[in-house]
């Protein structure tokens, strides 16, 4: 039996025994073993696969009338199962830490296991799926049990909105697949993704370019692209921390990888798509980092990252296509190398900062940047690992964000170099990229100062909040795995290109072999330096901090903060995390809508009195206010007319008939 | 050659940041009819702060102390590859203005993570502002790189610097480069209309703010720190109109940068001196300036190259 299927058995059989009537802790352990021994099973196939092994296909007989099912493992499939399944597992670790008080409580937690387990068995269906029904079979599966996971605390009507507002954003992506999918099956008759790309391959033109359209919707609702990111925020803030850390680090990537399949399938791009995958994403990369600048929730505010980190993602992926329709093999290596590296970077750091806002939350019982502060004694594990992963999504060296930047910038800066066929204005419109990607990283520095400076550093806020301590080792471990792996992917990130070099080698496909060798040892070449000059940076800091307290304590006397004369501050004159995102945010008072709720103080002696101010997604707000419109609209268009008169209806009936005809008419030519 | 080329680079790293600021001082004395520190006077301020034993708030964290360690090696780092001589850096390979971006940008987060520590709302305000303005900042190095690797085709920041010079429309995209590289040396190193720091009034001054509870040795890394961001930028305009070749004509090349940098510190001062700082609703849009310029030579290249 292959393996892979072996580790979809186990992992169901996992799920199952979570179910059965034991204590929490032993369904909690049932899920946790079944995960690990499933992960090992199916690392045992992966690593080779990755590592320049030969792709492993398999069939599986099935009930009509899906016929038989296909699977096929090549490196972008092993890539993205080599860090989501062990990743998903860390999460269910952290979990048992999240979840710990509920232990012995009533609730049945393993159907939250199960939950789990399912998301890594469609983890293995999507990434191997061959055959279209299973792959999307393995979309559904994965976009229900995070729906499910999501509204863990059901009882909150806030939750129960968040949740379906992400079920029904994620099934109106489903709706563009299928359709998608429904064009190519007409096409060639077959399920099968080889057979849609061989299609695709030889009819480009208008039906392709429909096709990519409609993918590129729905992988951007799946992985949260500007504007189809509003039901981000919502769910990541309901909830709980491992979840949100799991959707937006790791499931949500399904959407960049089924986007680079698609790309890998339909050869060479035209050039549009290249510049429209380009400013899809740049805009995605905006205005996710601008919305990251107001929010007061920090869960909402790594959520909208994420939205601006695919949107980086994106940015690679949109060099490679050029450079595939270019015949520029460096911008293919670099644009998607530097794409699929972001892509397994930033599950890391984003993890990683998701575990660190569930240990604040652990302990304070809120993740308001206003009522927090001064986290950084008590917590000094969880405050470490939010810095280092906020210098990471920052994408600041010595951190594993720099290495996937820096070649995505080098693709924006690469264009020219001796191919006649670029001319100069693409070479300074991806120019005027790289200042945009620029702002970007500035913003997202602004933003992660903001959330570390204000939670974590200072003093607390709200005297009425739990004493701080250091979370429980359940929580601690998987923030540190994910945190050593940030700093040693930013260190060695050749480490990062030897997982990535296989799938990049795949989109290289079309060049001589010789090239797409070449390119690589090259952008081997370049992170090798990238990741020296990180490391000296950590060994001289290291030495000069050394050499300045290391030998013996130095001396230094404390005193209290210099108040410019003032002498009695209290912790609530700090500057908050409005404050400090206000001199920018009134520049983008159009996107980062505030809301403003205040009661001002009355009399000479005012007691109730207070300012409430939150950044408002402008994007959905203008969303329902338009679906509110048309709704009205509609409804006053029915009233208007008369429902039951038949002629209407029937006259109505006609006039789709012949529509549908002209269209038929339109797109087939003349009928034989 | 190189060997020398890179001592000598490294000599200017060094010292030029005192040279720098004693050159602007003195402007600016002259200005109003004083004599003047000595032009070393910076170097014996910071000797003075490093013998010093220094005062932490209470409030502060480990991060703190290290933070300005990390601010001054991250400056360091970011100079090794800045052509302060024409076409040649020590340290040079293609893509290498993106590490000097992202190291000044963990400078800077360190710099606003540091003032945020010591929970002061007046620190907290001058890293907001920093924060602020460095983003409106931080396109135009990246307009400006863009627009010379396009017109050289080349790729590292020596060469797509230094090599402007052989491009058809140097003459036309110097002046807004110059102006544009002036506008981000007075931004990044808090100079006038930008910032004051000679103000000392908390409320109006951005890079002074957030170094108000550090003293001792760990100021003195702070303000070599704030100096040398302000050589680095010198150093990119002398780099850009110097018109000889270092590895060709070492001697000249040398000296006109040494020359050019302290003309541009000349002029930093007599800025000082003859204007006012701006009202700090306007600097966002004096900031962006530098964007516009650089938009503008980028325009100049685009259409240059597509007319031929």
């Amino acid at each position: 039996m292959n393996a892979l299927i072996l580790a979809v058995l186990i992992l169901m059989l996992g799920a199952g025994l979570c179910l059965l009537p034991l204590r929490n802790g032993l369904r909690a352990a049932m899920g946790l073993a079944s995960q690990a021994l499933a992960t090992l099973v199916a690392c045992s196939v992966i690593v080779p696969v990755l590592l320049g092994g030969a792709e492993i296909a398999w069939e599986m007989p099935w009930a009509y009338p899906i016929g038989e099912l296909h699977f096929r493992l090549d490196a972008l499939g092993a890539f993205f199962l080599s860090w989501s399944l062990p990743m998903t597992f860390l999460g269910s670790v952290y979990a048992v830490g999240y979840l710990r008080k509920y232990f012995d409580g009533p609730r049945h937690l393993g159907v939250h296991f199960a939950l789990l387990n399912m998301v890594a068995v469609s983890f293995l269906l999507v990434y191997t799926g061959e055959h279209a029904v299973t792959f999307l079979f393995g979309w559904e599966i994965a976009a229900l049990a995070a729906w499910l996971l999501v509204i863990w605390d059901y009882s909150n009507q806030k939750v129960r909105f968040a949740g379906f507002n992400y079920l029904v954003s994620t099934h109106i992506g489903l709706i563009f697949l299928v359709a998608a999918v429904m064009i190519l099956y007409t096409r060639t008759g077959s399920w099968f993704l080889d057979d849609f790309g061989d299609w695709l391959r030889q009819n480009p033109g208008t039906l392709r370019n429909t096709v990519f359209l409609l993918l590129v919707t729905s992988f951007g609702l799946k992985s949260a692209f500007f504007p189809f990111h509003s039901w981000l925020p919502r769910a990541h803030a309901a909830a709980p921390a491992h979840v949100s850390a799991l959707m937006s680090g790791v499931i949500h990537k399904a959407g960049l990888y089924a986007l680079v399949r698609f790309l890998l399938l339909s050869g060479k791009p035209d050039e549009w798509m290249g510049w429209f995958l380009i400013a899809f994403s740049l805009v995605s990369a905006l205005i996710g980092g601008l919305y990251t600048v107001g929010q007061r929730d920090l869960k909402r505010l790594l959520g909208y990252s994420s939205t601006e980190n695919v949107g980086i993602a994106g940015i690679g992926f949109g060099i490679g296509c050029l450079g595939l329709s270019w015949d520029v093999p460096a911008l293919v290596a670099l644009g998607f190398g530097g794409g699929l590296l972001h892509v397994l970077n930033h599950a890391f750091f984003k993890c990683q900062l998701f575990y660190a806002a569930g240990c604040v939350y652990q302990v304070k019982h809120v993740v308001d940047l206003e009522r927090l502060g001064g986290l950084f004694k008590p917590m000094p594990i969880t405050a470490l690992s939010f810095l280092i992963g906020g210098l990471a999504i920052s994408g600041l060296p010595p951190f594993n964000g720099f290495a996937s930047e820096f070649m995505i910038y080098a693709g924006l800066f690469g264009s020219h170099a001796g191919h006649p066929s670029v001319g100069i204005w693409a070479t300074l419109s991806l120019g005027l990229v790289a200042a945009a990607l620029a702002f970007v990283g500035a913003v997202s520095a602004l933003s992660i100062t903001r959330a570390f400076g204000v939670i974590f550093l200072g003093t607390a806020r709200d005297s009425g909040l739990p004493e701080a301590q250091e979370a429980n080792r359940w929580m601690l471990i998987p923030m540190g795995v994910h945190a050593l792996g940030t700093v040693v992917l930013g260190v060695v990130p050749v480490l990062g290109f030897a997982l990535v070099a296989g799938p990049t080698a795949l989109l290289l496909h079309g060049m001589p072999d010789v090239v797409a060798t070449d390119m690589l040892q090259a952008t081997l070449a370049t992170l090798t330096r990238i990741g020296a000059i990180s490391a000296g940076l950590v060994l001289a800091v290291a030495l000069v901090l050394w050499l300045r307290f290391g030998r013996g304590a130095a001396a230094v006397s404390c005193n209290a903060t210099w108040g410019c004369g003032y002498e009695v501050p209290n912790t609530r004159m700090q500057y908050s995390g409005a404050s400090f995102s206000t001199d920018f945010a009134e520049r983008f008072r159009n996107i980062l809508v505030l809301v403003k709720r205040r009661k001002a103080p009355v009399g000479y002696f005012p007691r109730d009195s207070y300012v409430i101010t939150d950044c408002v997604d402008a994007v959905e707000r203008r969303l329902y206010s338009v679906i509110g419109q048309g709704d009205d609209t509609a409804s006053e268009i029915s009233q208007k007319m008369q429902e039951d008169d038949p002629r209407f209806a029937f006259s109505l009936g006609l006039a789709a008939l012949v529509l549908i005809a002209a269209l038929v008419l339109l797109v087939e030519g003349a009928l034989p | 050659m190189r060997l020398s080329l890179s001592l000598l680079h490294w000599l200017l790293v060094l010292g030029m940041p005192i040279l720098l600021v004693g050159t602007i001082n003195r402007t600016k004395s002259w200005w109003v009819g004083r004599r003047g520190p000595g032009l070393l006077q910076s170097a014996w301020d910071l000797w003075r702060l490093l013998g010093k034993q220094p005062v932490v708030s209470t409030t502060a964290s480990p991060l703190f102390r290290a933070g300005a360690y990390v601010v001054l090696v991250g400056s360091l780092l970011a100079m090794s590859m800045i052509p302060l001589l024409g076409r040649f850096a020590p340290f040079q390979f293609a893509y290498d203005f993106v590490v000097v971006a992202y190291t000044l940008g963990l400078a800077r987060i360190l710099l606003m993570l540091s003032a945020m520590d010591v929970g002061s709302s007046f620190e907290g305000m001058g890293a907001a502002r920093e924060a602020a303005f460095s983003t409106y900042a931080e396109p135009a190095l990246f307009l400006l790189l863009g627009t010379a690797s396009a017109a050289t085709g080349l790729s590292s920041f020596a060469d797509v610097i230094g090599a402007l010079h052989g491009t058809v429309h140097f003459s036309l995209i110097v002046v807004p480069l110059v102006a544009a590289l002036l506008i981000l040396l007075q931004t990044d190193a808090a100079r006038v209309p930008v910032d004051d720091p000679l103000t000392h009034l908390e409320l109006t001054m951005i890079h002074e703010v957030m170094v108000l509870d550090h003293s001792g040795p760990e100021l003195a890394a702070m303000q070599y720190a704030a100096a040398l961001k302000m050589t680095l930028y010198a150093g990119l305009i002398a780099a850009l109109v110097n018109p000889f070749d270092p590895l060709v004509s070492p001697l000249a090349a040398v000296l006109v940068s040494f020359g050019v940098m302290l003309t541009v510190a000349v002029v930093v001062g007599c800025i000082e001196s003859l204007t006012a700082r701006l009202p700090m609703r306007r600097v966002p849009a004096y900031v962006l300036l530098a964007s516009a310029a650089a938009l503008l030579s980028m325009a100049i290249v685009g259409f240059g190259v597509g007319a031929r």
